[in-house]
């Protein structure tokens, strides 16, 4: 379990730090979408820490069975839903920047468009 | 009661939707909500018992229906109206009233949630909406800043994430009152991210150019409401759980301060105005029990203040020096201006004096070079040379001045006679003793500015707001944070 939380830690590192580090703004999208994989991932352990049988009730009784926590899926189900959406916003807006940006450097397009 | 607030919440979306079915109506329905939502806030301001719901079960959606939330309801309210008004003959299109009525249904469930989800999922709304706004003018520059925003408020959010399933993890619920025995680094994420959401200290320095860039209406529905969003959680931790009050606190002083320093030396109407938006969020924060009320007279004071820079004809403090502005709108940005400041009359002066009796000892010494400044600031403004009537086109050096719509003027009607009437809601601020402090504070302000800041011209430099360090910044207000809730 701790080196599961380690693991996890890491890539959540990994893409906050690829977020300041890489140079290209779709890079740092990509970053940032890593970042929420490592997010989400903690989530599904934390779920997973009272068991791992999936939550659905089943109409014999098997006895006692160790069931995973059904309130921390449900909820990073929506942010799953929330950090898609706002990706694609992301691409649709790198989209518009790289008519006029074609290599999508984030210094270049910081300097033409700040004033 | 429940069916009510139910129904209430669940208005925003539901026109928001049907708007582009019915686009005719856009105005006239974004409109009919925010008086809906003006009634509601101003019915809870006026009956501060609070309504607790206790939404599906014990891991259902939490709400809670207070005074305080019933001022930000008002102030979103008021704002959005008047933001509409300014809108009405400007040729906006269905998408654009869409954004923005989903963006005040978000923000009037963000000011009744009481559970970690509920405010992460309105926060995420706000994000979309407000970056749809931002680049409504679909041009490059607008692209890049509502992109940058977005990107900033994403990031702070999953942070805030994790230190919400390390909340759950501590104690199986995402209620707000789980924070009080949730581990320090929880507390630590969930401030980083509502921290740089709400664009306070030095993780929200993405906030003045984000405000001064997007369009006028925008703009004062952005520093009027939306950065209110990020600090409305913090003022309810603080009010909820008193040992996560001295963190609020310390962080409100220091926004104020920092936000104040920058404000003097702007040399643009609009990155003035943002930055003593951050100053005055800092305000809010130190004095929590006070929040609201600053917050409703903030609210509608800078609204008022960006609707009318964005309606000068240059934004360049120089360009101005040289080329009067008319009469009545600068007659506009003094009032405003201080009703900011805190001059009596005003309910900015109403919501100082209850600010100043929530602070306590060491905050009071240190926000008084914060109220001096903002004086400072607001002077800059205010001594703007005006001409002697409305048409002045004698000179051919003048620049041509912008005309405004009556909805301009509605707006702004709107918003100062908000100012006014919300004198009522604290009438024991008006005693001798309370006059004379904004006075001398006044004074002094200004005087700085005729001997020392009029003859300075220091421009500061925006390194800090480059993107690679808004996000590295979060990493500092981080560690920061670790350091502050482990001792």
């Amino acid at each position: 379990m701790f080196i599961l939380e380690a693991f996890i830690l890491a890539t959540v590192l990994c893409g906050f730090f690829g977020i300041i580090l890489k140079k290209n703004l779709m890079m740092k999208i990509l970053a940032m979408d890593v970042m929420s994989t490592g997010v989400i991932g903690f989530y599904v352990l934390v779920a997973a820490n009272t068991g791992l049988f999936t939550p659905i009730a089943a109409p014999e009784s098997r006895g006692p069975v160790e069931y995973a926590d059904p309130v921390p899926q449900a909820v990073i189900l929506t942010a799953i839903v929330i950090g898609f959406s706002i990706q694609a916003l992301m691409l649709v807006g790198v989209m518009k920047l790289s008519r006029d940006n074609p290599t999508l450097e984030c210094r270049e397009i910081e300097r033409n468009n700040m004033p | 009661m429940m069916t009510l607030t139910l129904a209430w919440i669940a208005l925003p979306l539901i026109v928001g939707f049907s708007i582009y079915l019915l686009p005719q109506l856009a105005r006239a329905l974004t409109l009919v909500v925010s008086v809906v939502s003006v009634v509601y806030g101003l019915w809870h301001v006026l009956n501060p018992d609070p309504i607790v719901l206790s939404l599906v079960d014990s891991f259902g959606v939490r709400l809670i229906v207070d005074q305080l939330s019933g001022f930000f309801i008002l102030t979103n309210a008021v704002v959005t109206a008047a933001v509409i008004c300014y809108c009405w003959q400007t040729g906006k299109n269905a998408f654009f009233y869409t954004q923005a009525i989903i963006l005040h249904g978000s923000m009037n469930s963000i000011f009744i949630c009481a559970d970690l989800i509920s405010v992460y999922v309105a926060l995420e709304v706000i994000g979309i909406a407000a970056f749809l706004l931002i680049t409504y003018p679909r041009t490059d520059r607008a692209v890049w800043v509502g992109l940058r925003y977005l990107f900033v408020s994403n990031t702070a959010m999953l942070f805030y994430l994790l230190g919400a399933v390390l909340v759950y993890q501590s104690s199986r619920t995402f209620a707000f009152t789980a924070l009080s025995g949730a581990p320090r680094e929880a507390i630590a994420l969930i401030f980083l991210g509502l921290l740089s959401k709400g664009g306070i200290f030095v993780s929200g320095l993405w906030l003045p150019l984000t405000h001064a860039e997007a369009e006028t209406p925008v703009s004062a529905l952005m520093s009027g409401v939306v950065v209110k969003a990020g600090v409305f959680p913090l003022i309810r931790f603080a009010m909820m759980m008193p040992e996560l009050a001295p963190t609020v606190r310390i962080f409100g002083v220091s926004t104020a301060l920092l936000g104040v320093s920058f404000a003097i030396f702007a040399q643009d109407t609009k990155r003035l105005l943002a930055f003593s938006t951050v100053s005055q969020l800092g305000f809010v924060l130190a004095a929590p029990a006070a929040g609201g009320f600053y917050a409703l007279t903030h609210g509608l004071a800078k609204a008022a203040l960006f609707l009318t820079a964005g309606n000068l004809h240059s934004r360049d403090f120089k360009v101005l020096k040289n080329n009067p502005i008319s009469v009545s709108r600068w007659a506009v940005l003094a009032i405003a201006g201080c009703s900011v400041m805190g001059v009596p009359l005003l309910a900015g002066f109403g919501a100082k004096t209850l600010t100043s009796e929530a602070l306590l000892p060491w905050q009071s010494n240190l926000l008084i070079f914060a109220t001096v400044g903002t004086a400072i600031a607001m002077a800059k403004l205010i001594f703007i040379p005006r001409a002697s009537h409305d048409s002045d086109t004698d000179g051919k050096e003048t620049v041509k001045q912008k005309t405004v719509s009556a909805g301009y003027w509605l707006a702004v009607g709107l918003l100062l006679g908000g100012l006014f009437l919300a004198n009522g809601l604290y009438p024991d601020a008006y005693s001798l003793k309370n006059f004379a402090k904004p006075a001398v504070i006044i004074s002094i302000g200004w005087l700085i500015y005729f001997f020392v800041i009029q003859r300075v011209s220091v421009s500061v430099s925006r390194v800090v707001e480059q993107f690679d360090h808004l996000i590295g910044a979060m990493s500092l207000v981080l560690t920061l944070l670790f350091w502050m809730v482990l001792t």
